[in-house]
């Protein structure tokens, strides 16, 4: 996989905008105009990967959704980029008939079943538009890729497929199959896209069981079919020979409920945890500060700003996984080098002023001129460079205001010692009392972490305590009700051992340090994180090294292009791999992931992709376990 | 487990195309319908609505940029002969004059202009058309396209440009004798800056003072700057000191001349005096070979002659001694 699955999807979604044939390189091609239409999940597969400057440039003049009301464009070709449901079926045939466009291509995010083409041949019929539906396509492209390493299944409508939707009391078998087979068929899509067959894993009992028979006798299913089998020989992956296969690791959340809860101290992971964070847009509402109006005054008018954070933006990429205080000094740097930059540009136009007084001039002038142009040509990166300063000087001070009202450092401190069995100094009851640490939502979480780790439940005395002082605080206690019956039910002897992590509080000195920068980190602790894994890296560095751990060794094992299915768990292969995909069923977070890109740095030659059927938040996984806790 | 030992350069085709399976669908349908009965529309309405539809906004847009294209074709053609040295050793055919070179950049840019002109006003039709407001929001943004092009044509004839007019600034900056002065240096100055909008007007302004320069030593392919007054009056003088020169050896070369006739006439009456001499002189020998042998036969006689005069001599002697002897003789008788 040389290509990420990122870069994959990308050059398929420009292909399908290309009329399905491969976009030639040159630059000063004549354009050609064409309208996309997508319906909303089309619409959340393309945003994180081509930006709207970037449609334009290919020539897509209008992108609009499916449903909404569209006016007829005559002679110009129409791009459909949508999931064969009923409804949107409906529409295309509706359109088709109100002969909206000239000539149509439409692509189908997922395969379309022979009934449903059938339907819009009926339609094209009617209308006597046959000729003008050019081509067909089932693109295969029905999951989102946020980050060169990492996917998730959909956005919309993952009500559907949720943690909620797979664990609740009331689920019926049919419901699951249908759950089971949407996660199916958005899997087996990512593969196609990805070109390559994996070997799979998944520990027994659960959801993740269910998911990789189901995966499994897809993908043999589609390798038998040697007509139109997607994974034929001759088109495999790009330039590269293909001995190894990818390892594919299915957990279920189950395994460890404690770290959607934690609180996080990466970058990218407390954007989502603290802010409105979706498919790499950050929305924020603009001029939000944390001083209180004055009395009697209306407040202000608050505009809501987005910001796109995206695999352009370098200060991103470098710094989405690191701590915070990192990331505000980084800021400061990147300011301070562009303020120097700003003013080498002002003093160059200072000194073409002095032309013709300068004796030396001339000599120095093909420096001069060599200087201008490069300052002229680095102008519109500058400027770029400012605006992403700026944005993260608006995002990161909206987190730190987050992080000081809610003293999240504290929660955090707090939660890593929980995790890693180390000497607490503070009591939990002293937390959970005290009023302005946090809201009681992240009271919640620390109660529910520590209730999860806890090598045996607490006592029912000290549980009542707890509970009282929680309810005090105004927390919702149906979580609880839950995950007690969470606990009982996966009966873990051993809770999952997070690793020794170690949380060392910088001293003063770096207090010190920190206040000669912008952000004045008074009192919010510059904590240093120490690598440890969480419960799914350390799955992964298991099956991946082949090393024999009492968690994984009765792990299931298939193997897709085997001639017979057998049911044995012995892996036939010998040799570790390099490349593995790890997918955690019920739903993940950015912790998660930002703890096995870690684990990547660490092992180099080594390629890991993390996916998960929807991504929460802690509130919104909260939301989900009060939900079940009720019933 | 089977292994694929897969190498390809390319990247795989990943979406499917079921085209082919539609129009099957749609043949299934037509049949499906015949059986049942079902009617269909004429065709022929459809046929019309597209005509109609072909011409007006569309249309003109693509005229646009077939005209685009073909200005990019012809700038890319020429582009080679354009910016290639004028070299002296490269052949003619290839070579453009400066000239051609300003011919295409005119019609270049009257080119672009008419088509920004065009792009303009097709705006300001779509803002007048009463549209609705997706068609109006898709004619803007393919106007937007249609300009987005052009501007990468004129980009490509910039560059083409910039690259001629750096190499007539390096021209002018070598083909200078004096070394830079700092009037010299405002204009130079000027000419430099390398901003877009200033670099199209100062190679104007370079380009009409090479048109009006004076002096050309050199072949009429080169261009030659105006010399100051100073450099006139130098010109001048060393004009005259090499004419001087030139004369003064002129007339060296004819005295030596001259003489080297007047020598050959010398010559000529030398060699005749010395040819009448030499009949002379063969007499003188003859007369000395004579006389050699009278002296020879004088020497001779001399000899003989002294030999008898010594003959003579010895019998003189004798006979005086004779006498003598005979007198004492007669004396002594007598006695």
């Amino acid at each position: 996989m040389a290509a990420s699955v990122r870069e994959k999807q990308t050059v398929a979604l420009r292909r399908m905008l290309n009329f399905n044939t491969p976009p030639l390189k040159n630059t000063a091609a004549e354009p050609v105009w064409k309208v996309l239409i997508y319906d909303r999940f089309g619409q959340d597969i393309i945003s994180p990967l081509l930006s709207v400057k970037e449609l334009r440039d290919m020539g897509i003049t209008l992108h609009l959704l499916l449903h909404s009301d569209r006016d007829p464009i005559p002679d110009v070709p129409a791009i459909y980029f949508l999931m064969p449901t009923e409804e949107n079926i409906d529409r295309i045939c509706q359109d088709l008939r109100n002969q909206l466009y000239e000539s149509y291509y439409l692509n189908f995010i997922s395969a379309i079943s022979r009934s449903k083409l059938e339907d819009i041949a009926s339609a094209a019929l009617a209308a006597n538009v046959v000729s003008q539906v050019t081509k067909v396509f089932d693109q295969y492209l029905n999951f989102i890729t946020l980050e060169d390493d990492m996917f998730i299944l959909c956005h919309q409508n993952k009500e559907l497929i949720s943690y909620h939707a797979i664990n609740r009391a009331d689920l019926q078998d049919t419901d699951m199959e249908a759950i089971m087979d949407s996660i199916v068929d958005s899997l087996f899509c990512f593969f196609v896209t990805l070109g390559a067959v994996p070997i799979i894993r998944c520990p027994r009992g659960n959801a993740a069981e269910m998911v990789a028979v189901k995966l499994d006798k897809k993908l043999r299913e589609n390798l038998r079919d040697a007509r139109n089998s997607l994974f034929t020989g001759d088109s495999m992956s790009a330039g590269q020979f293909s001995f190894q296969r990818p390892l594919f690791v299915l957990a279920d959340r189950n395994m460890d409920m404690a770290t959607p809860l934690h609180h996080s101290w990466t970058y990218q992971a407390l954007i989502h945890d603290v802010l409105d964070f979706h498919l790499n847009r950050v929305v924020m509402e603009e001029g939000a500060s944390s001083e209180p109006s004055p009395g009697g005054a209306r407040p202000k008018k608050k505009s809501k700003k987005s910001y796109d954070l995206t695999a352009a933006d370098k200060f991103w990429q470098k710094h989405k996984g690191s701590p915070f205080p990192e990331v505000a000094e980084s800021v400061q740097e990147e300011l301070d080098s562009y303020r120097a930059q700003e003013d080498e540009v002002k003093r160059l136009k200072s000194i073409m002023g002095l032309e013709g007084e300068d004796e030396g001039a001339i000599s120095m002038l093909s420096d001069n001129t060599a200087k201008l142009t490069s300052a002229v040509s680095s102008l519109p990166e500058l400027l770029e460079k400012k605006r992403l300063i700026d944005l993260h000087t608006n995002v990161a001070t909206a987190v730190l205001d987050h992080i000081k009202s809610r003293k999240l450092d504290v929660y955090f401190e707090y939660e890593e010692k929980l995790l890693s069995k180390s000497t607490l100094d503070k009591s939990l009851l002293d937390i959970i009392t005290d009023p302005d640490a946090g809201t009681p939502e992240d009271k919640m979480r620390l109660f529910l972490i520590y209730y999860i780790t806890a090598q045996q439940a607490p006592s029912e005395s000290d549980l009542e305590q707890y509970r009282k002082a929680l309810l005090d605080a105004g927390c919702d206690l149906s979580p609880l009700n839950y995950i007690k019956q969470w606990k009982a039910f996966t009966k873990m002897a051993n809770p999952a051992n997070y690793g020794n992590s170690g949380v060392k509080p910088m001293g003063l000195f770096s207090r010190v340090m920190n206040t000669g920068s912008q952000f004045v980190m008074e009192g919010v602790k510059n904590l240093v994180l120490k690598q440890h894994n969480l419960p799914v890296t350390r799955i992964l560095d298991n099956l991946m090294e082949m090393k024999s751990h009492p968690e994984t060794d009765d792990y299931r094992y298939f193997d897709p292009k085997m001639l017979r299915g057998s049911e044995s768990s012995v892996p036939r292969n010998k040799n570790p791999f390099q490349e593995a995909i790890v997918f955690v069923v019920g739903g993940g977070n950015y912790i998660e992931y930002q703890n096995l890109v870690d684990y990547t740095k660490s092992k180099p030659g080594r390629k890991i992709v993390y996916g998960c059927s929807e991504l929460f938040s802690a509130a919104q996984f909260m939301k989900q376990l009060s939900q079940l806790g009720q019933k | 487990m089977t292994c694929r030992f897969v190498y390809s350069g390319a990247f795989r085709e990943m979406a499917v195309d079921i085209t082919l399976l539609f129009k099957a669908s749609v043949k299934t349908v037509k049949t499906r319908n015949k059986a049942i009965g079902i009617g269909f529309d004429s065709t022929k309405d459809e046929i019309f609505k597209r005509s109609r539809t072909k011409s007006g906004f569309s249309q003109r847009a693509k005229e646009v940029i077939t005209n685009i294209t073909k200005l990019k074709d012809f700038l890319l053609q020429h582009r080679k002969d354009y910016i290639s040295a004028g070299s002296l050793i490269s052949s003619d055919l290839t070579r453009m004059t400066d000239g051609e070179r300003d011919q295409i950049d005119q019609d270049a840019q009257i080119f672009m202009r008419t088509c920004s002109e065009a792009i303009k006003q097709l705006r300001s039709e779509v803002e007048k058309q009463a549209a609705p407001a997706q068609i109006k929001e898709h004619r803007g943004a393919v106007l937007d396209l249609v300009e987005t092009y052009l501007r990468g044509v004129c980009k490509v004839y910039s560059e083409q440009r910039a690259i001629r007019v750096k190499r007539m600034v390096d021209k002018k900056r070598l083909s200078r004798l004096t070394p830079e002065r700092p009037s010299r240096a405002e204009k130079t100055l000027e000419v430099e800056p390398t901003e877009e909008k200033t670099r199209e007007e100062s190679s104007e302004k370079s380009s009409s003072e090479v048109q009006g320069s004076s002096v050309s030593l050199w072949e009429e392919g080169r261009v030659e700057d105006e010399l100051s007054p100073e450099e006139i009056q130098m010109f001048e003088q060393e004009n005259q000191r090499l004419v001087s020169e030139m004369s003064s050896l002129v007339d060296e070369v004819r005295q030596i001349e001259g003489k080297v006739v007047e020598i050959s006439r010398l010559q000529e009456i030398f060699a005749e005096k010395v040819l009448q001499q030499e009949s002379e002189i063969d007499n003188i020998h003859q007369l000395v070979v004579g006389a050699t042998e009278n002296v020879k036969e004088g020497n001779e006689d001399i000899r003989e002659a002294i030999k008898n005069n010594a003959g003579f001599r010895v019998w003189i002697l004798f006979f005086l001694v004779m006498c003598s002897f005979s007198l004492l003789f007669l004396d002594w008788y007598d006695s």
